[in-house]
Parts: C-alpha cells; structure tokens; sequence
C-alpha cells in the first residue's frame, strides 16, 4: 500500500518538464476537439494522474481534470484537510473535494455549454462512475479518449531514466539481501520493507515462495516516486538443486534480448536453451511488461506475443516456472531498452541502498 | 470459544457458515447469483469466500441461491489461482482475462440468475461490466456490496480468533514505531522500521498515517521527509493486516518528555476513547458511540473540533476490510455483539495540535472487549 515516502522535488523533474506532459495532452485534445480530459484513478492505480502532477492517490479515488487551456484540476473524495499535502506534493494548485464525482464535475465544467468532454482510458474507469459522470453532464458529449497519457509515458525522459536507475540500484541491493540463504518467507518480506522503505520508496509490494525441493524465490514490486520496477530473485543456495543456476542463466539470456523491437517470442527464444535444462515436467513462461503498467502487473493491458518493445523504454524481463509438484519460482529484472541494446538496471547490486533517501 | 483458526474441522464450519448467511442475504435481496469483485484495493468479499490472499488486478467468486454448492472463482493472476485452490475454500478456479474473461461469462451463463448482484459494482471497470452485461442480456444487474457489508459487519468466533492473532502484531508494529523515534529521522524511516516489524511477523499488508511536529499539525498523511525535533508528538493509525484481518492501533508518541500541553491533550482525548468505550453494549448505534466521544470534547467547548472540518470519523469497522462502518453522529447502523470497530476521537485542538489515540473493540454481552493490550498512554521516546 501507498505508505512510504512521497516527495515532490523540482530537482528531480524541472517545472518545464512537468508543463510539457500537460501540454502534451492538450494538444492532443486540441487535436481531436475536445474541451476537458477526465482522468480517474484510485489507489492502486493512478499513475496518469501522477505521471501529470505528482499527485499521490493514497487512498480512496480521484479525477484529474484536465482543461484545453489552463492547469489541471484535481477532484477528489478525499477531506479538504489533505489539499495542503496535496498541493505540497504536487503540481496541482486546485483541488476540489466532494462526495459525488457527478457533482464534482459537473460544478467544475459548470452550466452545459454543449462542449466535449474526454474520458481516458475510459473502459478502465468503473462503470457506475462514468455512468453518473454521462448522466450528470447530459448536454455535452462524452467519449472515450483512449490511453493518451499511457502512451506519453511509454518511453520515459532523461529525468525519469535518472530516477529510474537510481531507485534500480537501490532494488538491486534490497533484493540481494532479501535473497540471502536462511531467511524465513516473512523475513525475506521484511528485509525487503526495511530496505526500500528506508530508501524512500513510496509502495513496495514483496512476497516469497519456496518450491517443492526446498528453495526460495523472492519477488518485489516497488514504486519510486511514481515509477514502478521490479526484481525477483531465486534465493542463494540453502539446498541442493540443480535448476537454479540455468534458470538464472535463462533470465540474463532473455535480458540479453531485450532490445527494442524485441517480442515476448523472441525472449523466450534466446532463453529456451538454458531453460531446457530445468526439470522434467517444469513449465515456464517468459515474458516482459512495460513499467508503465506494473501497477497492475500488465493484467489490465493488451500484450499479444507479436508485440515488440518499445525503443527507449523501460520493461520488465520475467521467467516464472511452474514445477510438476504445483510449485514455483521466478526469476526477473527491470530492463532499459536503448537503442544501442538492453541494460538491466535491476542487474547488478548498485550504489543505492545506503539506508537512508537515495538521493 | 477458543477457535483453532487452522483446524480443518472449524474452517468447514466456518466456510459453511459465511455460505449459509450469505444465501440467507440472496433470498431476503431477491438475488439468484452474487458476484464478488475484487479490485486491487477492495479485496475484502473474495477474500471472505475463498480465505485466500489474492493479489491480482480482478478477481471474483460466483455462487448461486440455491441449489448447488458450487462457489467459483476467477483471477486475471495465476498465483491468485494457486492460493485459492490450495486454501480449498472454493469448489474451482479459473485464470481470467480481463480483456476477453469467457471464463467468467461462460460460468455465468451457466447459472442464467434473473437478478445479479455484484458486491463493488460501484467499482467494477467498464471493460469488463460490458462484457457481463453483453452475455447476460436479460439479467437486472444491481449492487451487493451493501449486502455484504452487512454479512460481514458480525463476525464470528472464528474471525475473532484471527483478529486476536492480528492484535499481536500491532502491538509490535507500534512498540518498533517507538524504539525508532529520535530526533533526527525521517517520516519515512519509521514506517520501514513498522514496517519491517510487522511483516516479519507476517503481516500481509499495512495501512499506515503518520503526522509529526507540534500544535500546528492539523491532521496524518503519507510519510513526508520532515525530520523529527525534540519535543515533536508523532502520531500515528497503523493497521497491519494478518490472515486477511485488519486490526488498527491509534498511539501518538513525544520525542523525549512531553509537555504539559500534550499531556492535557492526552488526558482529553483518553477520556473521550473511554466514553466510547463506555457506551458500547450490543445494539448501540455507530451514532451513539460517536456521540459519547464528541460529548467529551463539547462540555470543555471544543466541540468545534469535532466537525468534518477537523476531523473524518470517531471510528470505523474492522475486518476484511480497513474501514468498515463509520462510527460518526448520523449513521444509525446499529453494532451487535461481535461486530469490531475502533474508536477514535482524532481530531485537531489548539491544546498540541492533531492528536491520535484510539483501540479496537469486540462488541459483547456485558459491553466492549479491548483487542490489544499496548497501554493507552501519551508514550515518550529517545530525547536523543
């Protein structure tokens, strides 16, 4: 859950790099003649939102209105206490509370005036809330708008590569010791929330499972700021089995792959000799999902075999293996796909992790 | 009783219990088929049906009124699938695709219900509402999610031997919150220290606020970078969840002595959480109990503090889910014997500022049971 730290800091992103994502959508909706993009999010996925002002859903659900012309505005059901957090922590100057989005927006676009407004990702949003949004705004146009600022956040800036890689060096560490020989499935947990909490991760979310034969995996989700990587780990030799290395071995050939233009096919391809190598009756699965739709480990998005990563993005790499006792482990990195070929940023134990705000 | 939560025998009990009162709610609600939607923050009814930790972006549970005692489930995440199958609670599992989920439809299909409720209809995607709607054209489709509030408002013996477990948890989750507090830190790094506490414990999940400074803290939110300074109360709601139970300790903590300021402050709030205490006995409203708290704060002429401009809710419910019936002036639900809540009267005074002091209660026969044993008391931490 979002419990961990949330911090708005201009050094990291500068001001003009936060208006040009605005003004990306804008013109977007200039383009296609839209007068306002309604954009929903709740708690365990919001990343729009955030991606656009900072703003830290940490509970509950909110709408972030974006105008044609002029700034953000946020709606939320959320007391008015937390708007001095909120404009703290963000880039939205208004923020308004209410108990009804109907309301909410409906009073913010004010008397109908015949004019469009845009739903993001609109099949995403609740039914009964974009229904009570249609009816309340009985009058204009509503249509769906597409995932328009999911594709903006597709190939991430300079800034966010910086951040990106930073809070991965900091992953890399906190799982290494998370995978250390010994350790409970509670302690790996744990080892985990201490590490990444205290690095400033704003939600990590960690689980460890152990396969028939006796060894451990552990994997950790976590958020930085709002970028989401990912890391998961067969844990350091406390038993004897065979199948770990040439699983590790798998996860760093399909690593390998990870250029842009790369598809799922091919991943599994480049790993498939060394997975070969598991045991009898074992299954696995290789796939990769953009760190844009980690939030919700990509279950929501579309990502048929043929679909090629994107050049300059941010992926995550993953093999899970399915052992004939019903069992499993996994395996997986956070992957860079530039141009000049893949960089794990997960890879190797890194700079981070120093115990305090990686900064 | 004392319950074995991982007895085969009571979890059969249990499982036939939750099935018996739900379908008793079906009928009295006319509905021929409930689905339960869990979306990634609302989890609490698949969790009651299959007692399996899921952790998907959607899943569900399908049962039908009558007849058969098929309970179905259905997740867009294969692990979810492993755990409730493993758990047994359910009689099949199914993976699901959120942007074809024929799996679903096919088995509701199956049940032809005329009248569909779906508990967190509110927040069901329209990605998916349209593929329900679409294979079931002739069904009324209405909400359930009140239903199964009220199913899960009482719990049973068995739900309280699991929230007992979890009150041990708390209260190791806030003695690591008042070993970590010195001048110094960060927000931020108590709430790994928390963290790390409780889930080498095995804590699941954590819901956590936190505020730190003096009289002009107004209320708790997410960790901030603000590094605590003697003499800084730090208050906070932490409420870690165990075997799918969440239980909630509110405490505030001075960095070294307190003064006499947070002392008064604490002495006030102490006598409002007693008065609520006090009030409880099987059938008090949510009202009442909200009631006896503000009262506390109106006879010294701070009932302005009271009001949603400082504060949400005197309390809530506990459970599956974090936050339950809202113990606030106004909500008549009445609260039976068994249900659980905390009472806290949170709130901003100008006496020091946001202060936060609350226990989870049992409603019994004679009146209330405090879950957790961690002393109510203004707590002093390292001056250094």
């Amino acid at each position: 859950m979002k419990r961990g730290l949330v911090l708005f800091d201009p050094a990291e992103i500068p001001a003009g790099e936060w208006r040009g994502r605005v003004a990306a959508v804008q013109r977007e909706l200039a383009a296609s003649g839209t007068d306002v993009a309604l954009i929903y999010g709740d708690v365990s996925r919001s990343d729009d939102i955030a991606y656009l002002t900072n703003l830290c859903v940490y509970w509950n659900e909110g709408i972030l209105a974006v105008p044609a012309h002029g700034d953000p505005v946020f709606l939320t059901k959320l007391s008015p206490r937390v708007h001095p957090w909120m404009r703290l922590t963000s880039t939205v100057t208004e923020i308004r509370s209410g108990r009804s989005f109907a309301e909410l927006v409906a009073t913010f676009l004010g008397p109908a005036d015949g004019g469009t407004v845009g739903l993001i990702e609109a099949e995403l949003w609740p039914a009964a809330v974009s229904a009570e949004i249609r009816q309340a705004l009985a009058g204009r146009a509503v249509r769906p708008l597409g995932a328009l600022v999911r594709a903006l956040r597709q190939v991430p800036s300079a800034a966010e590569i910086a951040l990106l890689t930073r809070a991965a060096a900091a992953l890399a560490d906190t799982a290494a010791d998370a995978a250390a020989p010994e350790l409970s499935a509670s302690e790996r947990v744990a080892v985990a929330e201490r590490g990444l909490r205290g690095d400033g991760f704003l939600d990590v979310l960690a689980d460890a499972a152990r396969t028939g034969d006796g060894v451990a995996s552990v994997q950790i989700t976590a958020q930085y700021r709002y970028l989401w990587l990912h890391a998961s780990r067969v844990a350091a030799a406390a038993v004897t089995a065979a199948w770990p290395d040439p699983l590790r071995q798998a996860l760093a050939d399909a690593v390998a792959a990870a250029a842009p233009g790369a598809t799922a096919a091919d991943l599994d391809r480049a790993a498939r000799p060394a997975l070969d190598r598991l045991p009898a009756g074992a299954t696995s699965d290789v796939r990769w999902v953009h760190h844009a739709d980690m939030a919700t480990n990509g279950e929501y998005a579309d990502y048929p075999s043929e679909r090629p990563i994107p050049a300059g993005s941010v992926v995550v790499v993953g093999i899970d293996v399915r052992f004939g006792d019903g069992t499993h482990a996994a395996v997986a990195d956070t992957v860079l796909a530039a141009a000049d070929g893949p960089v794990c940023l997960t890879g190797q134990r890194g700079t981070g992790g120093a115990g305090g705000q990686i900064r | 009783m004392t319950i074995n939560p991982n007895d085969a025998g009571a979890d059969e009990a249990e499982r036939s219990l939750r099935l018996g009162r739900v379908r008793a709610a079906m009928t009295a609600a006319g509905l021929d088929a409930l689905l339960a939607f869990a979306p990634a923050w609302r989890r609490e009814n698949v969790r009651y049906f299959t007692d399996a930790r899921v952790a998907g972006a959607a899943s569900f549970v399908l049962l039908t009124a009558t007849g058969a005692e098929d309970v179905r489930a259905f997740s867009t995440n294969q692990a979810d699938l492993d755990a409730i199958i493993s758990r047994g609670w359910v009689t099949d599992a199914h993976p699901l695709s959120a942007r074809s989920a024929s799996s679903l439809t096919q088995a509701l299909l199956q049940a032809r219900p005329a009248r569909l409720g779906i508990a967190h209809y509110e927040l069901l995607p329209d990605l998916l509402m349209g593929q329900l709607v679409e294979a079931l054209p002739r069904t009324e489709i209405v909400s359930a999610t009140g239903l199964m509030d009220d199913v899960r408002l009482v719990k049973s013996d068995w739900e309280i031997a699991r929230m007992r477990r979890a009150a041990s948890v708390v209260e190791a989750g806030w003695a690591a919150f008042v070993d970590v507090l010195k001048p110094g830190l960060p927000e931020h790094a108590i709430v790994a220290a928390v963290e790390a506490a409780i889930k080498g414990r095995g804590a699941e999940d954590n819901f956590m606020l936190i505020a730190s400074g003096g009289d002009d803290v107004r209320g708790m939110t997410a960790p901030t970078p603000r590094v605590l300074q003697p003499g800084d109360m730090v208050r906070t709601e932490l409420t870690p969840q165990l075997d799918g139970y969440w239980l909630q300790i509110c405490r505030s903590a001075v960095v070294g002595p307190a003064s006499d300021a947070q002392r008064r402050s604490f002495d006030l709030f102490n006598e409002a959480v007693e008065a609520g205490i006090a009030a409880v006995h099987p059938g008090v409203t949510a009202h009442e109990v909200a009631r006896a708290q503000n009262d506390v704060f109106r006879a010294r002429g701070l009932g302005q503090y009271c009001t949603s401009q400082y504060t949400r809710v005197r309390g809530h419910g506990h459970g599956l889910h974090i936050d339950e019936t809202p113990i606030i002036e106004g909500n008549e639900t009445e609260l039976p014997e068994n249900a659980v809540f905390i009472i806290h009267p949170n709130t901003y005074t100008p006496i020091a500022g946001y202060h936060v002091l609350g226990d989870p209660v049992r409603v019994t026969r004679d009146g209330a049971e405090v879950l957790i044993s961690t002393e109510r008391k203004l707590f002093e931490g390292a001056a250094r």
